[in-house]
């Protein structure tokens, strides 16, 4: 029995590894999240233009406070849409 | 003295005149209260990404100022009240411009410490990308 587990265990994990996830904003050290860059922010609106939450974009907490900032000063002046149908 | 950015969109069916005009308008407004323009650029026509006022495009003008309060609540007020101008806002800069530089001093003094040190140089670099 133990032998059975001992050889199953790390074949289980295997199959359940995911590549972990990194900031953009660190990795490329891209310090200014700027509001009137769309094409980056349009990055971290998905389709119906909400923003994208960390645990899908793997953006860390720091960047993500900036981006939403960022995301929401574009909305403001018509940049990024608020929703879209 | 404060730097801010200026923003505003005006309706897409005025003229370049009539953009020039304004912004010659908000020019003097910053000037003669002791402001400064740093930069102001014609974005030029773009697709908005909502309506408003009906409009589907517009003007994108940007103003990098630096001044004083006064001086900002001065021009909102006057592009509020112009029929042209859909749309705009402030930002103030300098507090973010601020905090880019100390981060620049900080990453700098760090990559200067790495470079007589090393050993410890090539090593962390191959750790990102390992990363990636």
């Amino acid at each position: 029995m133990k032998s059975v587990n001992k050889e199953k265990r790390p074949a289980g994990q295997k199959q359940y590894y995911r590549r972990k996830k990194v900031c953009k904003f660190c990795v490329e050290r891209i310090d200014s999240i700027n509001y009137k860059d769309v094409k980056l922010l349009s990055q971290f609106v998905p389709e119906r233009a909400k923003i994208m939450p960390r645990r899908i974009s793997g953006v860390c907490s720091q960047h993500q406070r900036q981006l939403n900032d960022a995301i929401k000063k574009a909305r403001n002046i018509a940049l990024l849409p608020f929703a879209t149908e | 003295m404060r730097n801010y950015e200026i923003m505003f969109i005006v309706n897409p069916n005025a003229s370049e005149e009539e953009i020039d005009k304004i912004n010659g308008q908000i020019e003097t407004i910053i000037t003669s209260g002791g402001g400064k323009i740093e930069k102001l650029e014609k974005m030029g026509k773009r697709r908005l990404a909502y309506e408003v006022d009906k409009q589907r495009e517009g003007h994108y003008v940007l103003f990098v100022i630096s001044a004083n309060g006064d001086i900002v609540r001065e021009c909102e007020r006057r592009l509020r009240v112009m029929d042209a101008v859909i749309k705009y806002i402030t930002v103030r800069t300098d507090e973010e411009t601020r905090r880019l530089d100390k981060m620049r001093n900080y990453r700098q003094k760090r990559a200067a410490r790495r470079g007589s040190g090393a050993s410890a140089a090539p090593a962390a670099p191959s750790v990102e990308e390992a990363m990636q």
